[in-house]
């Protein structure tokens, strides 16, 4: 019986080749860099043989797809060393929260760039002023004969050099604070009123950007949900992120933890007894992780698995960009013709997961008191610091 | 409840819940069992194994168990974690039962599971392998540290013959057969020293034969139920610890709300959580993946409770310290499972030479 993971199996054999064939296991986290112009060639073949939105309503081009077959389509994915996605956010982040919060004309006018790999999103949340108290956004948005005018700033906004669009979290009530007042508004970035800035990471690539809004706009038609609403879109789409969207990215770590053990082999780091510890232990952990995503597919409630799985990934990755390095040894600090090496690309990049979309220390202060029930640390509104 | 459990696992978690709370007092705990210095308790085993039929929640229908595997025995091992229940459940239900069903002959399989099952014989379970000699139709040898090994009314060892491993069963009592109690630091469960003296092969039963690979998959898997009693217990250490923060004042406030504190609960939970997947996921592996499983769940489940009973004392501050407050039995036990059945380090080795090979 034919699966459509047999089918996706014979359509990777099939296309990922030839001219594509340098895009096998790039553009990763951290490798965003690589060859984006090609891989969003790619993303519209995949969105042209019906390979993006498998799990949307069937009047999007949805096939039914259920949480089992996704799984296997990533893992199938993974195993051909299938390019970074650039259409991800808009495909597990935007498109969920679409279909579950938008309008029928936002639906029929942005599900269609997503599903045929032609149009590409960014996430507009973290501000300078607003990374771990992200409610603290201070972008404004007002409503001006029937547009939104935005001004402002975001940062930390992955691929949006890369992308169409971006959806922005934005204050719309004057005076509001908090997670109040706030819209969600769905923003073209091709418009004069945008700016967007590469910042130069420690890793040497630049996939986060600063982005300026000034009296950007967008129809009035394009905000989700209401205003006030903000904050709750925010969140749910927020929700979607523990969904499939880290299916690709258990399949990347499978396959970043078996380049390090192929190296290890190689060089006779395999003999050192911390090393193979340190290996059977990440080995361990990412079964773990593995599991923990069963769990969470398959409850309909919260479970432990949900609330810790962001931190326990990040740690684990982050330990294996060291372990990773470790295992290089002196060879680790060496760079070869101008460029980072996969795993030193790795070992940099990975310091930036447990910090980016909620830091580890936030992580636990939302285990500590939505898992445990641990009261609220006093809020420091009225604290005043002393210049 | 949730995946992976199911709602016959929910009546049963329920019904040993209930019973453990019965015995203990409301919650009390089995401190009187501890303080008699014989970590068994007779009564409770009793009403568990026989009033409650819970002895054969692995074994087979056919011979009167309730088939509900290892998720079944998962549910059992967690509350008995939770509670440290001084029966011998876990030799007798997990790894002396799974031998019989795995290795053992049809006629052992027919005439000692069901009694098992019934509550009506203890088994213990030791690998006599380095232990033991033949000599002349005589056995003779000493195991040590055998878990409820005075208690058995059956201790079942295996011991290598040429190729093959046999698996023997030495009825208690037997000549030559002593059985000697240890006073261990972990005084919620009983272990031995077993001496057997010039015991005679035709008083010892042949129980059944197998590959030493496949003793050692059984005993391999048998972990898992030692695993999920580190979750148990790791749970209960955390839940004691929560409630005592949000209850201990100092600087004004609960002493849960400082971030110090929270950070470390979290740290606690995160790591039970974990160890909670790994034991799940090998109670649901099937075939050859299962071995690889429950070497994952034990190496990371026992770790994982031996560092949360010692972050629930450091939270506890003085009070976790103190012999009267519970706690420190938890860590106890957490210590003895290194201790007995090895430390993760075996595991790790062992995972490594898989992915690694053998170290040069």
């Amino acid at each position: 019986m034919s699966t459509l993971r047999d089918e996706f199996r014979d359509w990777l054999n099939d296309n990922l080749k030839g001219e594509y064939e340098c895009l096998r296991w790039r553009g990763m986290p951290g490798d965003d860099e690589a060859y984006p112009e090609l891989r969003k060639i790619w993303e519209a073949k995949l969105g042209e043989a019906g390979w993006i939105g498998l799990d949307w309503p069937s009047e999007y081009g949805g096939r039914g797809a259920s949480d089992a077959d996704i799984i296997e389509l990533a893992e199938e994915y993974a195993e051909h060393g299938g390019p970074g996605r650039c259409g991800h956010i808009g495909e597990t982040l935007l498109a969920p929260t679409l279909l579950a919060y938008g309008t029928k004309e936002q639906q029929d006018k942005y599900l269609p760039g997503i599903k045929n790999g032609t149009e590409f999103w960014c996430q507009g949340y973290s501000e300078p002023g607003a990374g771990s108290d992200l409610a603290n956004v201070k972008t404004k948005a007002r409503l001006e004969n029937g547009e939104w005018i935005i001004d402002g700033q975001k940062i930390w906004t992955s691929l949006a050099l890369e992308s169409d669009y971006i959806f922005v979290v934005a204050r719309a009530e004057p005076g509001s604070v908090g997670n109040k007042g706030l819209v969600f508004l769905l923003v073209k970035l091709d418009q004069p009123g945008v700016d967007i800035r590469p910042i130069k990471q420690m890793s040497g690539s630049s996939e986060f950007n600063e982005v300026y809004f000034t009296e950007a706009k967008c129809a009035e038609g394009d905000i989700v949900g209401k205003v006030g609403d903000g904050w709750r879109v925010a969140m749910a789409l927020l929700a979607f992120e523990r969904g499939t969207s880290t299916i690709g990215q258990q399949m990347t770590f499978k396959n970043e933890l078996n380049a390090v053990i192929k190296l290890a082999k190689q060089n006779g780091a395999a003999n050192d007894p911390l090393i193979r510890t340190r290996i059977a232990k990440a080995y361990t952990e990412l079964q773990i992780m593995k599991f923990g995503f069963r769990r969470t597919l398959s409850s309909d409630q919260m479970s432990g698995a949900d609330f810790t799985s962001k931190i326990f990934w990040s740690t684990w990755h982050r330990n294996l960009g060291e372990l990773a390095a470790d295992v290089m040894g002196a060879s680790a600090e060496i760079i070869n013709e101008g460029e980072f090496s996969a795993l030193q690309k790795l070992f940099l990049y990975s310091r930036a997961d447990t910090i980016y979309g909620g830091t580890n220390q936030i992580q636990r202060n939302i285990i500590a008191e939505r898992a445990l029930g641990m009261p609220r640390e006093p809020r420091g509104g009225q604290m005043v610091t002393k210049g | 409840m949730s995946f992976p459990f199911s709602d016959d696992h929910d009546m049963i978690r329920e019904a040993v819940r209930g019973v453990l709370q019965d015995a203990y007092d409301g919650g009390k705990g089995p401190e009187h069992i501890y303080k008699s210095g014989a970590g068994y308790d007779a009564e409770l085993w009793t009403s568990f194994a026989q009033d409650l039929g819970m002895a054969g929640i692995a074994i087979d229908e056919a011979y009167g168990g309730a088939a509900l595997g290892d998720l079944g025995r998962v549910v059992i091992m967690e509350e008995l974690g939770a509670s440290l229940a001084s029966i011998p459940f876990s030799p007798c239900s997990t790894i002396a039962s799974d031998m019989i069903a795995g290795v053992g002959s049809d006629e052992a399989k027919e005439e000692w599971l069901p009694k098992i099952a019934a509550g009506e014989a203890i088994f213990a379970y030791t690998d006599g392998h380095h232990a033991l000699t033949v000599e002349g139709g005589k056995l003779s040898g000493r195991v040590n540290m055998v878990l409820y090994g005075a208690q058995a009314d059956v201790l079942l060892m295996s011991f290598r013959d040429g190729d093959k491993f046999k698996l023997i069963g030495i009825p208690q009592g037997v000549k030559g057969y002593g059985a000697e109690t240890v006073e261990t630091m972990d005084p919620t469960r009983s272990f031995s020293n077993i001496t057997l003296q010039d015991v005679m092969m035709k008083d010892v039963m042949h129980l059944g034969e197998g590959t030493p690979e496949q003793f050692d998959a059984i005993v391999k898997t048998s972990f898992i139920g030692l695993a999920a009693e580190c979750v148990g217990g790791a749970q209960k250490a955390l839940d004691m610890t929560l409630e005592y923060l949000g209850q201990r004042v100092q600087f004004g406030r609960p002493i849960a709300s400082f971030q110090a504190i929270k950070h470390r609960a979290a740290d606690m939970y995160i790591a039970i959580e974990a160890a909670r997947n790994a034991v799940y996921a090998a109670a649901m592996a099937e075939g050859d993946d299962k071995v690889e499983a429950a070497l994952i769940a034990k190496a990371y489940a026992s770790d994982a409770f031996f560092d949360v009973a010692g972050h629930a004392i450091q939270l506890h501050g003085g009070i976790g310290f103190t012999w009267e407050y519970p706690l420190h039995y938890f860590f106890k036990r957490a210590r003895a499972n290194r201790a007995v059945f090895g430390q993760s380090a075996r595991e790790y080795e062992r995972l490594a030479t898989i992915l690694l090979g053998e170290a040069a």
